[in-house]
């Protein structure tokens, strides 16, 4: 079943009087339970395009189908319940709030979301199971180390279920142990069923993932399926 | 439910900032603890010469030849011309205005009073009838007031004021003592209930005498002299002060097309002329001091604009997991209006202590006013609302991208 369609999305941004075209027409299905890499070299456009498919932002022109719902008319306060029900992101520096501890970080996403306080804690101590950091949940970002940080980060994206997990640059902060362990975590989220899409501008960390879609200006330059023996990571 | 979480939130964000939320909460206090206190100690004082007033009655009037609240240098001068009020018409008022219930000449005089070796000067003497504590609100706390028998004799009587008694007889039962004043002696018979001050003004510090014997001893009254009168009821107030007008007007010659030689005064239209006339002295404190008020404003929405740029991130990081604009600009808002509620209690609360001393000096006591707390309140509630909502809204509209991509 398909989670994501896109039909020829462009963004334009206008400096000046020259309009840059960061994504000019990208045409791309992703399925649900994929594992995808969208990769280019900085400029390329890959930000851009995650920042339409994590509905931080709306096309200049095209047509965005997730989950089969019409994102790219969308409004504002449409866009915050799309990426509050539907979407879970892993920033590369994490965007924990500094002065929570790592269970409210958590949590942080059913507040807005309505969901009563006792289920609320319930879910986010799950969701920190999930990560192996129950033993870690009343400690702020600042006690934490980078890998504890991202895994947090993690669990506060998949404590509302979502139908996609959007890690940008996840391992950009850690050292190559570390990252090892986050991709080990994603890899088996994604065995679990989850739908991810990373980031990358490295090429070891998108061939952990199953598909790697490559960016170059603004186009999608290659679309590539990883075959089992080229991946990195067991899964 | 989510509301309840942002205000929480809110609250968090107050006290992890606690010193930057102190400074904030302390302009609030400062603004609102300046309206505070001129609300409450002119309340305090308006309500005290109203108290002051009602002791005349809702149905009494006082006809003087000066009186009233005198608004201009012309009136006052129109006023010193007028011929004084002539006690003796006292039967005639009393035969023609059969809506007048009680009557009673007052006269008025300054003496050196003394008791034994000890000596008060400038004491108040009062002279009236012996119904004249049917009419003003002073009461007997000792033994009694004149006989209309002691009146009719000229007899050498006296009632004295509490402070009187306190300063001249303490220790010593005044009852059946005699007190000289102005020279003559008197013997006392009843002591009144201590009244205290008003204004900085000692109000027991009177002794009062049969108004025949005044007549006696000081002479015909002449400007201190007046009536005081009750009507039968309230709604016939106006009828007894026009019955009393045709007389004063005959007897003083008034020709027909001129205004009254002389003054009729109510309580409520002294009260009324008083704050017609305070009205716009008293906008004008509560104006100057609300400048404070929007210094105290101003300095919120200061540090919320700092809060909102500083927190472009968090506000970043919040939108990308989902709060929609109308979560960040109520986190926001909450935030202002904590600190303006918590600065309008605090404020509302050291206002009145404040004017409370103040009024203390002019020997006033002024209570809590619901008037004055709601206006705290409502006050400190709008100054965050209006000071507050822009910051709100400018965190509310941030783009999530650039918020989180600010450093």
């Amino acid at each position: 079943m398909t989670l994501i369609k896109t039909e020829n999305l462009w963004k334009t941004y206008t400096m000046g009087s020259e309009k840059v075209h960061a994504l000019s027409g990208v045409t791309i299905d992703i399925k649900q339970g994929e594992y995808l890499a969208i990769m280019g070299p900085s400029g390329s456009g890959k930000s851009t395009l995650m920042n339409l498919i994590g509905c931080l932002d709306t096309p200049t022109q095209g047509v965005f189908h997730l989950n089969g719902k019409n994102v790219s008319s969308m409004n504002d306060d449409e866009l915050a319940n799309i990426r509050n029900r539907e979407i879970g992101f892993v920033f590369q520096t994490f965007n924990l709030l500094p002065r929570a501890t790592a269970l409210h970080n958590v949590e942080l996403p059913l507040i807005y979301n309505g969901t009563q306080a006792v289920e609320r804690l319930e879910m986010a101590k799950l969701a920190l199971g999930k990560v192996e950091l129950e033993d870690r949940m009343y400690h702020k970002p600042s006690e934490l180390s980078g890998g504890q940080r991202q895994r947090v980060a993690i669990a506060r994206a998949l404590v509302n279920n979502p139908s996609l997990i959007l890690a940008d640059e996840p391992t950009g902060n850690l050292d190559s142990k570390t990252s090892v362990e986050i991709m080990k975590l994603l890899n088996n989220l994604h065995d679990q069923g989850n739908t991810i899409i990373i980031v990358t501008h490295e090429r070891d960390i998108a061939n952990h993932a199953h598909r790697v879609l490559s960016i170059l200006d603004g186009k999608i330059d290659k679309d590539e399926i990883i075959n089992a023996n080229q991946r990195n990571g067991v899964h | 439910m989510v509301i309840g979480s942002i205000l929480k939130i809110a609250f968090q964000s107050l006290l992890a900032n606690r010193l930057r939320s102190g400074l904030t909460l302390l302009g609030v206090i400062i603004g609102v603890t300046s309206v505070m206190t001129i609300i409450s100690a002119l309340e305090g004082m308006m309500g005290g010469v109203e108290k002051q007033l009602d002791r005349l009655g809702p149905s009494t009037f006082i006809a003087s030849a000066m009186g009233g609240v005198i608004t201009s240098e012309e009136q006052f001068r129109e006023m010193l011309k007028r011929k004084p009020i002539d006690l003796d018409l006292v039967d005639e008022i009393k035969e023609s205005c059969d809506l007048c219930e009680k009557i009673c000449p007052r006269a008025f005089d300054r003496a050196l009073i003394k008791y034994r070796n000890n000596s008060l000067n400038r004491v108040s003497v009062l002279a009236s009838t012996y119904n004249f504590l049917d009419i003003v609100d002073i009461e007997v706390a000792q033994g009694r007031y004149h006989s209309h028998n002691e009146d009719n004799l000229r007899k050498q009587v006296v009632f004295i004021g509490e402070q009187i008694r306190e300063t001249l007889f303490l220790g010593v039962d005044p009852i059946g003592k005699d007190l000289r004043v102005d020279g003559k002696k008197y013997n006392i018979i009843g002591v009144a209930k201590k009244m205290g001050s008003m204004f900085g003004q000692n109000r027991d510090n009177f002794v009062i005498i049969p108004f025949s014997t005044y007549k006696k001893n000081f002479g015909k009254p002449r400007r201190n002299a007046n009536f005081v009168i009750k009507a039968r009821s309230v709604e016939q107030l106006d009828e007894a002060m026009d019955q009393v007008r045709l007389v004063l007007r005959s007897n003083r010659n008034v020709p027909y097309n001129k205004p009254d030689d002389f003054t009729l005064i109510t309580a409520d239209a002294i009260l009324d002329q008083l704050n017609s006339i305070t009205r716009i002295f008293r906008m004008g404190m509560v104006g100057i001091s609300s400048i404070s008020l929007v210094v105290g404003g101003i300095v919120v929405m200061n540090i919320m604009m700092v809060s909102v740029t500083e927190r472009t991130r968090e506000i970043g990081i919040r939108k990308s997991i989902g709060a929609k604009q109308k979560h960040i600009l109520l986190q926001f808002l909450f935030e202002a209006l904590v600190t303006t509620l918590g600065g309008g209690l605090l404020g509302t609360v050291s206002g009145f202590f404040i004017a409370k001393s103040l009024v203390a000096m002019i020997d006033m006591v002024i209570s809590p006013s619901m008037v004055a707390i709601s206006a705290g309140l409502i006050i400190s509630t709008g100054i965050g609302l209006v000071f507050g909502i822009y910051p709100a809204m400018k965190a509310a509209r941030l783009d999530p991208i650039k918020a989180l991509s600010y450093e």
